[in-house]
């Protein structure tokens, strides 16, 4: 009996026919098409428990409250804290994908010196010897915090200096805080009880202050309304966000601020729209037309919208000293609605040296903008979390980014009433970070210690018995028991407010018409306009729908 | 005791800053597109739109709309064209489901969208490094080759849903249903509700003088109004956007 | 040529392919796997009083389920070795003490894209763990886990029966089951209530 090719053939007829009745070929294909929806290179989220908690953010000095939903201990979704008294849930679009922000392909991952990968151990024994050589100058982008203290506690013992870098709604303050001595760190705006509301170019409804706070007010008191509650009148050389969406927009030429505000003194003072007698601008009405390109009509009617609706604010969207000089003109300075001071019951800020001079080294925190270029010949060692370009920048040491460390928030620049809160890490770090207070804790361990000094400011606001912790209720500080059991809320995502407090107690001394332009920053800085670092799906996000643009002038 | 959910976007609240685009992506896990993606070819469940009045200088107006599934009502055009039955109107809720894992891929739906609410997966997802740790696990991932478009939040009605079980209740608590978006948006502009329900909020704005429809004539009935007390605003409902007069894929 | 032949041939091939398609076929398809250690069911509801599924296996107060108990459950008993099985050894030195996640291998794993809850099922329904687990905390045996070497997944997913004919009512978690149990109960619930 020869086994053919023939039989072969017959042979394997009858094995298909007989397959077909097995579920060989049913199965495979099931699970052939199973494993072709399984491809082991997409990802996939983790499995895990999944719970809910509190910090702030601190990506700005906004500080937000973050309810955080973490799966398998990482967080995987933010939103706001509706009880946060300040914010009430409102966040900026940055933060519901700062979760993500810290796998940036920009994040600074590794210790860089001079454009080559480093070690931590390299870079501290750079500064160790730095320090050893001359004085070093430690800047601070947000000062008060717990880590400022050690920052600042370093420059005292090794004879260097401390510096504060202010912000662009701090700046704004800065002529209150010359013109009456209130330190710039004591002094807010009092939006809540405002009802007109002049912004001259400062971005209200896009990205000013407290994100949330103005946007909530706006949009309880003035959206949609034909005569609103609260006016905002937004004086911008373009048709920006906020001009879109305010009661009245003034176009102004670019840069031509100044002018325009000695144009309304002089409407006010002329008009007697305001009991102050004085400074008179030196300009005429007639020249301010020109410089700004409004008629002489238009500006008298800027100054009567301002006076109709009184308590009426100015907020300038820098440090102008003209703009300022409008507030004092229109009483909107240590009174109800315009510009006054906060309590200051935790420590004072450490005051700021305001030259750098020439140190043997520079230590920029992470809260250092990048916009903040130092010029300086001296060693600098900057830390940051996100790469915004290195430049000038000897040594470049990865920071902790969102919420990967524990720090303290102190009250918003621009926040009418002192706040306090404790930001929990919530977020393993992405790589081998270190902020440039544990930095300098590794080289000088009697420096103080973060933790300790939260601790310690939850025991000072325990003693002091003023002021409500918000929580999931709001509760007196007198109705807690003990220093840990407020600290222990805090942790967990309240904030700490003081009473309301009569704002006012100091005045503004003018006695003549402020010339010129911003509060000069100083020789050491350069500053240029730097997109930010957006998370990554915010950034196609924004190009896609075309939102996201530079300022006038300026190419992104 | 069947609900028809819907939203109702204040415009004159809208401040265009795009917070509900971003915590829309983070919520669904929708990847960052690659560089080679273009506006029409990115994937925007939500997308800000900036229209204008078309006048220049102080007489120029603007204003945002937010852009999402229009969650037609029962003759949506998606569902009628769709040969994989990957779309349906949930009879329960009123939602609009997309099946992204019965889709094929055809994009016959992404043609009979009026308002282009809908997105292809060009491309599979890909995170950088250390960020798929992020991922929220209430949405599933997608492959490429699928389209995907808003599903008001699923994996949130489905929390609120095992939340009502969990605590003995048939019906899940409003509270507890909210989307992203909405969540997200720092103005309050969005209202969302059962818009069955004559009792509820979004019932009465949806009804209000002021409140429309986008391409009403069309009979989508969709259960996303937008409410304005601008009339130039109201007049764009029944004309292309002036991004899409631009643009030329329209 | 000779019919005879033909259908012997025929016969045999076809004879062939049953066999290995019905014998062979399911053996080489799943691959068994060893879980990182032999847990005991029955050990545990004998000698701990844990005698409820929910006590290890619980719902949170949101109705989230914590499906496999995390090591810190375990370490509620097991901090330090109780007896001297090879299997608690290797929980407590390897799990308990570094801190990390036992990786257990879940018989019951839906993909990513399924969503099942079991609050509704459980409180809502009145549904017991047993209708869809089977009595399996009661029984004397370490569960043996098998795998799919296509899909992946465990052979409980498809049910024990390659054939899927004459099985238990729990053996099997695939669409169709849930569908069939669905249309049983008269619950429709449409595409999204079950997926994600």
């Amino acid at each position: 009996m020869k086994f053919s090719r023939r039989d072969l053939l017959i042979g394997s007829a009858g094995a298909t026919a007989g397959l077909l009745l097995t579920p060989v070929p049913w199965k495979l294909l099931g699970d052939v098409s199973i494993w072709t929806q399984n491809w082991p290179w997409i990802p996939q989220p983790a499995r895990g428990p999944v719970e809910t908690k509190q910090s702030f953010c601190t990506l700005c000095d906004g500080g937000c409250g973050v309810r955080v939903r973490m799966a398998a201990g990482y967080p995987v979704g933010i939103a706001g804290i509706k009880n946060h008294p300040i914010t009430k849930g409102a966040l900026c679009p940055l933060a519901f994908a700062a979760h993500q922000l810290n796998w940036h392909p920009q994040r600074l991952r590794e210790v860089r010196h001079r454009g080559r990968a480093a070690s931590w151990g390299e870079a501290q024994a750079a500064f160790e010897k730095a320090c050893g050589e001359g004085p070093v100058a430690v800047i601070d982008g947000r000062s008060g915090r717990a880590a400022s203290s050690v920052l600042e506690a370093f420059a005292r013992k090794q004879n260097g200096s401390y510096h504060v870098v202010l912000g662009a709604e701090s700046e704004g303050l800065a002529p209150y805080a010359d013109w009456s001595g209130v330190p710039v760190a004591a002094l807010g705006y009092d939006l809540e009880n405002a009802r007109t509301v002049v912004s001259f170019g400062a971005p209200m409804l896009d990205g000013w202050g407290t994100p949330g706070r103005f946007t909530r007010l706006w949009s309880e008191r003035a959206a949609g309304a034909a005569d609103p509650q609260l006016r905002l009148i937004q004086v911008d050389s373009s048709l920006s966000r906020t001009a879109a969406l305010a009661w009245k927009w003034v176009s102004i030429r670019e840069g031509s601020e100044t002018e325009l505000a000695a144009g309304v003194a002089r409407v006010l003072l002329e008009e007697h729209l305001v009991s102050s007698h004085g400074p008179m601008p030196q300009l005429s009405l007639a020249e301010v037309a020109a410089q700004t390109s409004l008629t002489t009509e238009a500006i008298r009617d800027l100054a009567r919208n301002m006076v109709e609706n009184r308590p009426v604010m100015v907020i300038a969207a820098d440090g102008n000293p003209a703009v300022a000089a409008l507030n004092v003109l229109l009483g909107a300075v240590a009174a109800p609605g315009g510009i006054g001071k906060r309590g200051e019951h935790l420590q004072p800020r450490a005051p700021s040296e305001a030259s750098i001079g020439s140190p043997r080294a520079l230590l920029l925190d992470s809260t250092v903008p990048w916009e903040f270029v130092p010029e300086t010949a001296a060693e600098v060692f900057r830390f940051a979390a996100w790469d915004g370009g290195g430049n000038k920048a000897d040594w470049l040491l990865p920071a902790p980014g969102f919420l990967e460390e524990l720090t303290d928030v102190l009250t918003a620049p621009t926040s009418a009433v002192e706040t306090y809160a404790v930001a929990m890490n919530l977020a393993a770090p992405a790589a081998e970070v270190k902020s440039a207070a544990q930095f300098l804790l590794q080289i000088d361990p009697t420096l103080p210690v973060v933790e300790k000094v939260i601790q310690a400011r939850c025991e000072e606001l325990f003693r002091i018995r003023q002021g409500t912790v918000y929580g999931e209720q709001p509760v007196a500080v007198t109705k807690f028991e003990s220093a840990q059991k407020l600290e222990e809320q805090l942790r967990k995502g309240a904030v700490w407010m003081d009473d309301p407090r009569r704002l006012g107690g100091f005045r503004c001394e003018l006695k003549k018409w402020p010339s010129g332009n911003a509060v000069s920053r100083g020789t050491n800085w350069d500053t240029a306009w730097a997109p930010p670092a957006l998370p990554a799906l915010a950034t196609k996000l924004y190009q896609e729908s075309n939102l996201r643009e530079p300022p006038a002038g300026r190419k992104a | 005791m069947s609900a028809r959910y819907g939203m109702v976007i204040d415009l004159d609240r809208c401040t265009g800053c795009g917070a509900c685009m971003v915590a829309c992506a983070a919520e669904n896990n929708v990847p960052p597109a690659p560089p080679r993606a273009t506006p029409r070819t990115g994937l925007t469940p939500m997308l800000v739109h900036k229209v204008t009045n078309g006048m220049e200088g102080t007489a120029r107006r603007e204003v945002f709309i937010p852009v999402t599934c229009m969650q037609c009502g029962d003759e949506t055009p998606c569902v009628s064209v769709c040969p994989q039955q990957a779309v349906q109107v949930d009879k329960a809720t009123g939602i609009v489901m997309q099946m992204p894992q019965r889709c094929l891929g055809c994009r016959y739906c992404m043609v009979a969208c009026p308002y282009h609410a809908r997105y292809f997966n060009w491309w599979d997802p890909a995170w950088p490094a250390g960020m798929e740790k992020s991922l929220n696990p209430g949405v599933a991932v997608r492959m490429r080759g699928v389209v995907e478009k808003c599903n008001l939040c699923h994996a949130r009605l489905h929390s609120a849903k095992e939340k009502a079980a969990a605590a003995g209740r048939k019906e899940l608590d409003p509270a507890d249903y909210i989307p992203a978006c909405l969540e997200a948006c720092p103005t309050g502009a969005i209202l969302f509700g059962n818009l069955a329900d004559e009792n509820d909020a979004v019932f009465s704005v949806a009804h209000s003088p002021d409140a429309f429809r986008l391409l009403a004539r069309l009979g989508t009935e969709p259960k996303v109004y937008y409410k304005s007390g601008q009339a130039w605003v109201k007049a764009l409902a029944e004309h292309h956007s002036e991004r899409a007069k631009e643009s030329k894929h329209v | 040529m000779n019919l005879r032949r033909y259908l012997l041939v025929f016969g045999f091939g076809f004879a062939l392919a049953v066999v290995t398609g019905w014998v062979a076929f399911p053996r080489a398809l799943y691959v068994r796997r060893e879980q990182p250690l032999a847990f005991h069911h029955k050990t545990h509801s004998e000698k701990s009083g844990l005698t409820q599924c929910d006590s290890c296996h619980s719902l949170s107060s949101d109705g989230e389920f914590a499906g496999m108990p995390s090591t810190e459950i375990c370490a509620g008993c097991h901090a330090e070795k109780l007896g001297t099985s090879k299997s608690e050894a290797t929980l407590v030195d390897n799990y308990v003490k570094p801190g990390r996640e036992t990786p257990w291998l879940v018989s019951s794993r839906q993909p990513a894209n399924v969503w099942f809850s079991h609050a509704i099922h459980t409180r809502g329904g009145g549904l017991a763990c047993s209708e869809c687990h089977g009595n399996y905390g009661e029984s004397d045996e370490i569960r043996i886990y098998e795998q799919n070497r296509i899909s992946g997944y465990s052979r409980d997913i498809w049910g024990h029966s390659i054939s899927r004919l004459r099985r238990a009512p729990h053996d099997g978690m695939k669409m169709s089951d849930c569908e069939a149990c669905h249309r049983h109960h008269n619950i429709e619930v449409g595409c999204l209530g079950c997926h994600e």
